[in-house]
């Protein structure tokens, strides 16, 4: 273990040295270290109240030289200084552009524009004296210009953080309720079977009769009663639910699309099948058929008439009504095979029907369904 | 043997068939014929495996659709025996039938055991094989080689490119010797030839992680069709196992390692930009068409995988802010960076991934999406690159696996910090746990895919428990008995010692003198009256070591020594096993021994003590959690919020799976016979926990003993055994000849016409007055039963009452 800690300070002696004055944990265990976003330079506490409490003073680092104040300094979030630097720039940069994805058309044009910011962020972290001055003069740029969106935006994304952590409260609040309820159960669940023991323990030495009846008899009040409770529990259960799905309602102001409710299967894909244009009827008079419609043998097989006429009738329609020049403008190709009939077929149809109601006969269209 | 499961035939390859294996074979058909997942426990030792295997064999060759069947199990040990068992039943079925099937069955295991290159398979490690085999077999080694670069390579792999890949193999069984046997003949890499030729073989025997770890399913498994049947062997235990493949424990340790990988990264970057900076350029192309893109060239060889992205990620782009190589990095750095400081904190914290996810965003600017890229991006990058040495990354693809993990799942899954080892501990060593609290998550994906999972063991009781932790539904659910014709094995349990005090493992108790006495007589009587073999299992190291200091200052393994040699378990591997091998020769040269071993050891699992190497087992105490654990808090809190699953239940539930899986031990086989002592007071009320055949076998008479009591049904068992007993009593009740078996079967068809018929003689009107009068009849008996002219209502309105109170 002491080990593990020596080599951690092998590691990274600033850790544990002032640079500035070298007094170090040992001498001083309340050792702390402060930066300034000015330089990120370290020192501890102690040397912070030394040199700056008189007011604003220049680094103590050499070569350094940047006027500090001791309002600047606090705490490092990171021990890389380099990142806990570029976080704050990423800070800075942030404020500026915080546009959201749905404002934008498509993910590749959201994406560019993330990759175009990371950039930025990059040439003010590593790049040179100039692309860093360039990199500052967009940014400012960019702010003057969309003073009003940024503004937009970043009350969006406060009320955003906001509607979360109201969120995460109130689920907290209410597992920390399923949690008080949970244990009560489990109290009263107790209470009750020590009270059956009680009460079986009485009846035993007051009534006479079979005492393991009475057991038995106990055991299966008891059953029943934790069933009953369960199942009280489950519903309950059921209701927290639907309650906490109200409450998380909120939530959904964001994006969360209602599961599509599942619709029977349909094998023809919507199209319908119901006959437009003729009535099937009960029976058709025909005398070839009268055979089939008496004779026991045909029935016993299964055999239907009422099939056979449908299928006949949808037959017999079922070139009817079907606009193929329609069709092939509709699709904007030619189609070559069609073009011999095309015109004979549109001849009928157009002698039969108004141009004007080509939608109910896609259904004609279809094969054979049988 | 041949007989016919309804239409099915089926081949098994021993005369003779045990009843039970025959109900697990129409069960099992029931299952696959519907279509759906079952849960099965079949007693150990009764040949589950064959059984298994040669009704699934027998299914494949009949039916036309010749579903492949994926057969999991635990450990190389379990994978070599089945294996060795589809030999067998293979070799059997070409006898019977007269010619050879097509059929391939394969095995396939780690890197670690199947190579062959000469200096690869020297490396003592798994790790550092996977990585060096990976540097020699990589796309672009071989690319590198085309452009005549003078690069090492593998022969063994490349000389698989000069045969058809579908065909690197002849058909047959291989077993992990024959395949290593095969491949040295002709130079040819097994653990290669096996990972493709999976998509052409009928048997696939592998460990659970090839199909559970979604890191190596999304590689191994991938290609596996849907109507697959799978089976989980010996899976007890598979909600721990799900449940581990999830998780990630992250230390500073790795933290550091993982700076080191990502600023190697930077380094690669920039020498790449100077040398190649087309190669990177072309990557970025990719990565702005979306993740699907860059992976097409994904193979075998790529050396991590995305943990359980939902696949409409995969189709979506690569967020643009990690897009450039150095961009990446440095985000990369950036969340190491953070880590690195919330472990520096000293208080133990738990958070959920959103509020996680929040905190950082807060002080790092990393948004959710980038982090969920994070693992595929980083895959991305190191194959771009070529890096060949892979381990130098391996806490890096951690770091990233984790930050992939915290940002997909918000619900089962929580970060627990814990910044000492233990409680008493002053040196903080932090560790940074990830844990998956529901065991659902990782085994969804292999539910959602095949349509039939068989789940089956020897232990894995209360059935109910397992499709309510794993989420699915059962089509079967069935525990099956143990058929004996002598009771050969004795269950006891043992609650108080000879002085009547009640013995005990509870916390309370556990260190009382004469808690620890009353134990340590019960091991002396049975190490004088047990033969050969004897093993103790204890419930925890600590308490083990404990109680074992105890009976030393007692002159309680003084007594015992006279009797037995004794050896402990430790928790070091190399140990315990020459412990176990002393102990085995003790038991063979009719010394016998004492093993004292701990019931979540590796000894509980998947060693055996047949015959003379375990003639007792003895439970001391009931094995519970350790449950101070937050891990396991937080899984219980998890299990009853989500799958109201109170505590106590999993509690209990695991502590006698565990129970059962230790008294498994001993019996293997109907010829073996052992005592089973369950010693602690709490078994008696969990005695409903344990699987049916050792329940069954539980007399009423033996659940509340005493020391001396249990110490004379012993000797009387061990009497009863002594006497002869030939093979040929066993027949017709617990071994079924064919004869035997088509008995039953006329039985059972009589039966089932008979009650045809009877349904049929009786009209649809007199069924129903049937019907009522049944109902009637139950009533009847119901309120006959009531003795206190309860009736039905009456319990009702003085349970009202009571509950009024």
């Amino acid at each position: 273990m002491s080990r593990n800690a020596i080599s951690r300070l092998g590691d990274n002696p600033s850790d544990d040295i002032c640079p500035v004055c070298k007094s170090n944990r040992y001498l001083n265990p309340s050792l702390q270290f402060l930066i300034n976003p000015e330089c990120y330079h370290k020192m501890c506490s102690t040397c912070v109240d030394r040199i700056f409490t008189s007011g604003p003073a220049s680094c103590p680092v050499p070569r350094c030289g940047k006027t500090l104040r001791k309002r600047g300094f606090h705490k490092a979030f990171f021990a890389d200084l380099k990142i806990e630097r570029e976080v704050d720039v990423r800070k800075r940069v942030g404020a500026v552009f915080n546009r959201r994805q749905d404002e934008f058309e498509t993910l590749l044009d959201w994406n560019n524009y993330l990759e175009e910011v990371e950039g930025l962020v990059f040439d003010i972290v590593e790049g040179d004296a100039k692309t860093r001055a360039q990199a500052e003069e967009k940014l400012k740029a960019y702010k003057e210009a969309n003073s009003g969106e940024i503004e937009m935006n970043t009350r969006l994304g406060l009320e955003e953080g906001e509607l979360e952590k109201r969120r995460e409260k109130a689920e907290r609040e209410a597992a920390r309720q399923r949690r008080l309820a949970a244990l009560k159960e489990e109290e009263e669940e107790k209470a009750d079977l020590l009270k059956n023991r009680k009460e079986v323990l009485d009846r035993l030495a007051t009534e006479d009769g079979d005492a393991n009846a009475i057991a038995m008899q106990a055991q299966k009040v008891i059953l029943k009663k934790s069933s009953a409770r369960r199942n009280l529990a489950d519903t309950q259960m059921e209701t927290n639910k639907s309650a906490m799905d109200s409450g998380l309602t909120i939530r959904g102001l964001k994006k969360k699309e209602a599961p599509v409710v599942e619709k029977p299967y349909d094998p023809f894909g919507g199209v319908d099948l119901t006959p437009s244009r003729y009535v099937l009827q009960e029976s058709y008079d025909s005398e070839w058929l009268g055979n089939a419609k008496r004779d026991m043998r045909h029935m016993a097989g299964g055999y239907s008439l009422q099939e056979y006429y449908a299928r006949t009738m949808f037959e017999a329609f079922s070139g009817l009504g079907v606009f193929i020049e329609d069709e092939v403008a509709d699709r904007g190709q030619p189609a070559p095979p069609a073009v011999g009939t095309t015109p004979a077929v549109g001849a009928i149809a157009s002698g039969e029907e108004p141009q004007s109601k080509p939608k109910p006969q896609y259904k004609m269209e279809s094969d054979d369904v049988f | 043997m041949k007989f016919n499961i309804g239409d099915l035939p089926v081949l098994f390859p021993y005369p003779r068939i045990y009843p039970e294996q025959y109900a697990y074979m129409c069960d099992l058909k029931k299952t696959l014929d519907a279509g759906g997942h079952c849960v099965l426990e079949m007693p150990s030792g009764t040949g589950k495996t064959v059984s298994l295997l040669s009704l699934i064999v027998a299914y494949q060759q009949y039916y036309p659709e010749h579903r492949k069947l994926i057969y999991c199990s635990r450990t190389m040990s379990e994978i070599e025996k089945a294996l060795a068992e589809l030999k067998a039943l293979m070799k059997y079925r070409e006898e019977q039938l007269g010619y050879k099937e097509d059929f391939r069955g394969l095995g396939l295991t780690s890197r670690k055991n199947l190579c062959l290159h000469p200096s690869v398979k020297r490396e003592k490690s798994g790790a550092v094989v996977d990585a060096r085999c990976r540097s020699l077999t990589a796309g672009f080694v071989k690319e590198k080689k085309a452009r005549g670069e003078d690069v090492p390579v593998c022969i063994y792999h490349d000389n698989l490119d000069l045969l058809e890949p579908h065909n690197l193999i002849p058909n047959g069984v291989w077993t992990l010797d024959g395949i290593m046997r095969y491949g040295e003949e002709h130079k040819q890499c097994p653990y290669f030839t096996s990972r493709r030729m999976m998509s052409f073989c009928n048997v696939i025997i592998y460990s659970y992680h090839y199909l559970l770890d979604p890191k190596i399913a999304e590689r191994v498994s991938k290609e596996l069709s849907k109507d697959c049947i799978v089976v989980f062997d010996e899976a007890h235990n598979i909600d721990n196992v799900c449940i581990e493949a999830l998780s990630t424990d992250i230390t500073e340790d790795s933290l550091r390692k993982a700076t080191r990988g990502a600023q190697n990264l930077e380094r690669k970057i920039a020498e790449m930009k100077d040398s190649d900076a087309d190669k990177l350029k072309t990557e970025y192309a990719k990565l702005v068409e979306g993740l699907r893109d860059a992976d097409e060239a994904r193979e075998e060889d790529a050396f991590m995988s995305n943990p359980a992205l939902p696949d409409d990620l995969l189709k979506e782009a690569v967020p643009g802010n990690i897009r450039r190589a150095e961009h990446f990095v440095a985000f990369l750095k950036r969340f190491v960076e953070y880590l690195k400081t919330r472990m520096k904190v000293r208080q133990v914290i738990s958070e959920t991934p959103p509020s996680f996810l929040a905190h950082l965003k807060e002080y790092t600017f990393i948004e959710k999406k980038p982090l969920r890229f994070c693992a595929e991006r980083l895959t991305s990058l190191v194959r771009t690159l070529e890096l060949t040495n892979i381990e130098d990354y391996q806490p890096l693809q951690e770091v990233a696996t984790f930050a992939t993990l915290v940002a997909t799942y918000e619900k089962g899954f929580l970060l627990i910090l814990e910044p000492y080892e233990s409680d008493t501990a002053e040196v903080p060593n932090p560790v940074l746990h990830f844990t998956c609290l529901d065991a659902a998550i990782a085994i969804k994906p292999v539910f959602d895919r095949f349509s039939s999972v068989i789940i089956t063991s020897g232990t894995i009781s209360p059935l109910e428990m397992y499709p309510k932790m794993l989420g699915f539904t059962t089509v079967v659910q069935e525990s099956y008995s143990m058929t004996l014709a002598r009771r050969s094995f004795l269950p006891m349990i043992v609650t108080r010692g000879s002085d009547q005090v009640a013995i005990s493992s509870g916390f309370q108790v556990r260190n009382e003198p004469s808690v620890v006495r009353n134990y340590g007589n019960l091991l002396t009587e049975f190490s004088k009256l047990t033969p050969d073999g004897m093993v103790v299992f204890f419930p925890s190291y600590l308490y083990m070591e404990s109680i074992i200091s105890m009976w030393q200052g007692m002159g309680i393994l003084d007594e015992v020594w006279k009797y037995k040699l004794i050896l402990v378990e430790t928790p070091d591997a190399q140990e315990t096993s020459v412990a176990l091998e002393t102990y085995r020769t003790a038991c063979c040269n009719g010394r016998g021994a004492i093993l004292l071993c701990v019931a979540r050891g590796k000894v509980s699992e998947g060693i055996d003590f047949d015959h003379q190497y375990g003639r007792t087992v003895l439970c001391i105490g009931v094995p519970f959690q350790y449950t101070e654990s937050r891990i396991l808090k937080a899984r219980l809190e998890f299990l009853r919020e989500t799958y109201r699953i109170r505590e106590n239940d999993f509690l209990s539930f695991d502590a006698m799976r565990h129970a059962a899986q230790c008294l498994g031990r001993v019996l293997r086989g109907k010829d073996d016979y052992g005592i089973m002592v369950l010693a602690d007071r709490r078994f008696l009320k969990k005695r409903n926990q344990l699987p049916k055949w050792i329940n069954q076998a539980l007399l009423d008479s033996e659940v509340n003993l005493s020391t001396d009591m249990a110490v004379g049904s012993a000797k009387k068992f061990l009497k009863g055994m002594a006497q002869p007993f030939k093979p040929r009593d066993q027949e017709g009740i617990s071994t079924w000849s064919i004869r035997d078996l088509e008995n039953f079967k006329e039985k059972q068809e009589e039966e089932s016409i008979r009650q045809l018929r009877e349904a049929q003689t009786a009209g649809a009107g007199v069924v129903d007055q049937h019907m009522e009068g049944v109902r009637n009849g139950n009533e009847e008996t119901v309120t006959r039963g009531d003795e206190y002219g309860f009736d039905d209502d009456e319990l009702e309105a003085s349970m009202m009452e009571l509950d009024g109170h």
